[in-house]
């Protein structure tokens, strides 16, 4: 009972940073129709910035914050720079750059940073909550996790929803030359998207760091993971991103709790050609409408 | 414009066909090599009068290089302070070390380099079971001796018929799964134990030597894939199994990694970890960030942890090898401090030139396997239980004594014990192995 119950927090935990790597992912594909590859190691790079801060001897919470800026920042210039020239061309040009710059950021960090495992610190205790007198596999940092996924969630559906520029960016996004006729400054809105999920990924990329080790091909597979999670939500729903990468969080740590962990990344790809069978809009897609 | 591209044709494949001969040219030069260095009697590849060129594979970059990328800078050391002193049979050692990144493919590249380009003599020290595993053939067929491999699996040497040129050097994991197994068996009857394994030959061997001695005591066995860092379900599992005693046959990383999830889900076992998974300075300094009184940093992370040695390591300063290893270190090292690493690539290179001393000098491949299948097993050194090398074994160190790590330091457990793979008896050693002192000069003679 008491293994299922840790499993399961395990993969409540995991999942969380599934959920927000997902959410990242979907923010481009919506914006740009764009899969950015790149997001690993892009929240890669900013978590060894925030690691560099830190190392510095300041504290977490300044690390924290920096490597959040500069996720908005790279966002951005990766968006401004990089991608502007592809947009609008044929898509695969897109996904082979974002695969470049995967490689690229990769090579950079393993000169700049070192290519070893490095030991990153969490916000509040690693070791699991007392409840009477059983431990149970939560950590303070886990709910924090858990916490700040959720936080940032919420902050993004108030942006979107209730806020001028959200309106504005779900505008270009939708219908670019429409928004443009109605003085809708597109590219720059592309730009805050980019910046936006930049951001969520740096996010997902120290909570998943957080009292645990890294290096440089640390996110590689929470891409993946990430990947499928946004897929299983049907890459242009965020809710529906967010309840793939807690589906998958669980599951995984089931499969590998029970079965084995070398079957790990076989089912992740597992669940993901059986959801594309079944419903290959995503579990939660809504409804296509007949077209015409 | 298209005559022109057609009359080029021909050339190109004139041009193509003269790189693929010369490229044949560089495999059959082996043998030209080794009559143009003859000077005094025979001689072979990588050797002429005043040196012999060795090589080396290791991950100098990459996850498995912390720890493993300090293991040639030690045996560079060594090397000149050989060098220093004249070399062995008036020959200086080149050692040239390639970087494989622990993967594969790249040690095949790597590995035709030296032996094809570099023309080494022999490989020395060439490290890991997978990466190893791609060039062992190669190295077999193209006649290279390819000494003591840095991996503890039974394939360097338990088949010299097979690879005669292929000899292992420290102590075999099912040995040492052996050794442990035994010593709960007999100390801690009552202890659950689980087993924490990489899931690989390491693992492997290892549970096969454990289980000789455990099979009734094993509640769980819980397997981890490298790369993989998310180890909490295993740590749970074996939690679950109600065990009391882990068994971890793991890399460093994976040795703080598992001491960090047992925080998080409350698992307060004892622990053993094998020789390989248990450096304390490098686990420590995974670990130093969690403090909080929990896992304290530096040394002692590790501390009340199980663990083997075969080899005196840098806690033990007062020991006369690593006083050598000090000096050397002083000598000839890089910057950084002497770890226990280093100390293995110097023994390493210790026994690699005990092994060129006792093949004479007129150096060849054969002889030098051979002198070290007639010799090898009663070379003094700094390994505490005498190497198996014979016709029937090319397997390394024989033993290992098991010890508790304290405040950074380890107190022993058990005397030096020994055994071989197999149902091989565990003895007490007899042969005085451990209480070798290193010769006047530091560097071995005979």
């Amino acid at each position: 009972m008491q293994q299922l119950l840790n499993t399961l927090l395990g993969g409540l935990t995991l999942g969380m940073v599934y959920a927000a790597f997902a959410l990242a992912l979907v923010m481009i594909w919506r914006s740009t129709r764009i899969v950015n590859f790149a997001q690993a190691p892009m929240a890669m790079v900013t978590t060894f910035i925030a690691l560099s801060v830190i190392d510095a001897g300041h504290s977490y919470w300044l690390g924290f914050a920096a490597a959040l800026l500069s996720g908005l920042v790279l966002g951005a210039v990766v968006e401004r720079v990089l991608v502007r020239p592809v947009e609008g061309g044929p898509e695969i040009n897109a996904v082979i750059l974002t695969l470049g710059l995967f490689i690229v950021l990769h090579a950079l960090a393993s000169v700049i940073f070192g290519n070893r495992f490095r030991s990153f610190p969490a916000p509040f205790g690693v070791r699991g909550i007392e409840v009477g007198d059983t431990t149970i596999a939560l950590t303070t940092s886990g709910v924090f996790t858990i916490l700040a996924v959720l936080a940032v969630m919420g902050l993004l559906v108030l942006l979107f929803r209730f806020t001028d520029i959200g309106l504005r960016m779900r505008a270009a996004a939708h219908e670019p030359e429409v928004a443009r006729l109605l003085g809708v400054r597109v590219g720059r809105m592309l730009t805050l998207g980019w910046a936006l999920a930049s951001l969520v990924g740096s996010l997902a990329g120290l909570l998943i760091a957080s009292g645990s080790l890294v290096h440089p091909s640390y996110m590689d597979s929470v891409v993946v993971y990430g990947f499928v999670a946004a897929v299983l939500g049907g890459l242009d729903s965020p809710l529906g991103a967010v309840l793939g990468g807690l589906l998958l969080g669980l599951s995984l740590s089931l499969v590998s709790g029970y079965v084995g962990s070398q079957l790990v990344a076989l089912a992740a790809l597992g669940i993901l050609v059986v959801v594309l069978l079944l419903r290959p809009g995503g579990l939660f897609a809504p409804a296509a409408a007949r077209r015409v | 414009m298209k005559t022109r591209l057609r009359r080029t044709a021909p050339l190109v494949g004139v041009l193509a066909s003269a790189v693929l001969l010369a490229g044949c040219g560089a495999g059959g030069r082996d043998d030209e090599g080794g009559e143009e260095g003859g000077g005094g009697g025979a001689t072979d590849v990588g050797v002429t009068e005043d040196s012999v060129t060795v090589g080396a594979h290791f991950p100098l970059t990459g996850v498995a290089a912390p720890g493993y990328s300090e293991i040639p800078t030690g045996a560079q050391a060594y090397f000149d302070f050989v060098n220093a002193q004249g070399g062995v049979h008036g020959r200086e050692i080149e050692y040239i070390v390639k970087d494989d990144g622990y993967n594969p493919t790249n040690t095949s590249t790597v590995t035709n380099e030296l032996v094809l380009q570099e023309e080494i003599f022999a490989m020395v020290g060439g490290l890991g079971t997978p990466t190893h595993s791609a060039v062992v053939d190669f190295l077999r067929d193209e006649g290279v001796p390819d000494l003591f491999v840095s991996s503890g699996s039974l394939m360097w040497g338990d088949d010299p018929d097979s690879y005669p040129t292929t000899f292992g050097w420290q102590t075999d994991y099912e040995s040492e799964g052996k050794i442990i197994g035994q010593y709960v068996a007999e100390n801690m009857p009552d202890a659950k134990v689980g087993l924490f394994l990489q899931d690989d030959d390491f693992g492997e061997d290892a549970e096969k030597g454990v289980r000789q001695f455990l099979d009734d005591q094993i509640v769980g066995v819980e397997r981890y894939t490298s790369g993989n860092t998310d180890v909490a379900p295993q740590i749970t599992g074996l939690q679950a199994s109600g065990a009391d005693l882990v068994l971890g046959f793991t890399t460093p990383s994976y040795t703080a990694l598992a001491k960090l999830v047992s925080l998080t889900t409350g698992f307060t076992p004892k622990w053993f970890f094998s020789n390989v998974g248990s450096d304390s300075a490098l686990v420590g300094s995974l670990l130093e960030r969690f403090s909080e009184g929990a896992v304290s940093g530096g040394g002692g992370a590790l501390d009340g942890t199980m663990t083997t040695e075969y080899l005196a390591g840098v806690d033990q300063p007062d020991d006369p090898w690593v006083q050598l290893w000090q000096q050397v270190w002083e000598e000839h090292g890089e910057k950084g401090k002497l770890t226990n690493y280093r100390i293995y690539g110097m023994s390493q290179a210790y026994t690699f030139v005990q092994a060129l001393q006792a093949a004479g000098e007129d150096l060849t491949r054969e002889g030098l396997v051979e002198a070290l299948q007639e010799s090898g097993a009663d070379f003094a050194g700094p390994h505490l239980a005498p190497y198996r090398y014979g016709e029937d074994s090319h397997l390394g160190i024989s033993g290992m004594r098991l010890v508790e790590l304290t405040g950074g330091s380890s107190e022993p457990l058990t005397p030096v014990l020994v055994t071989d793979i197999g149902d091989a008896p565990i003895e007490e050693d007899s042969s005085g192995q451990a209480d070798d002192a290193p010769p006047e000069g530091g560097v071995p003679t005979e």
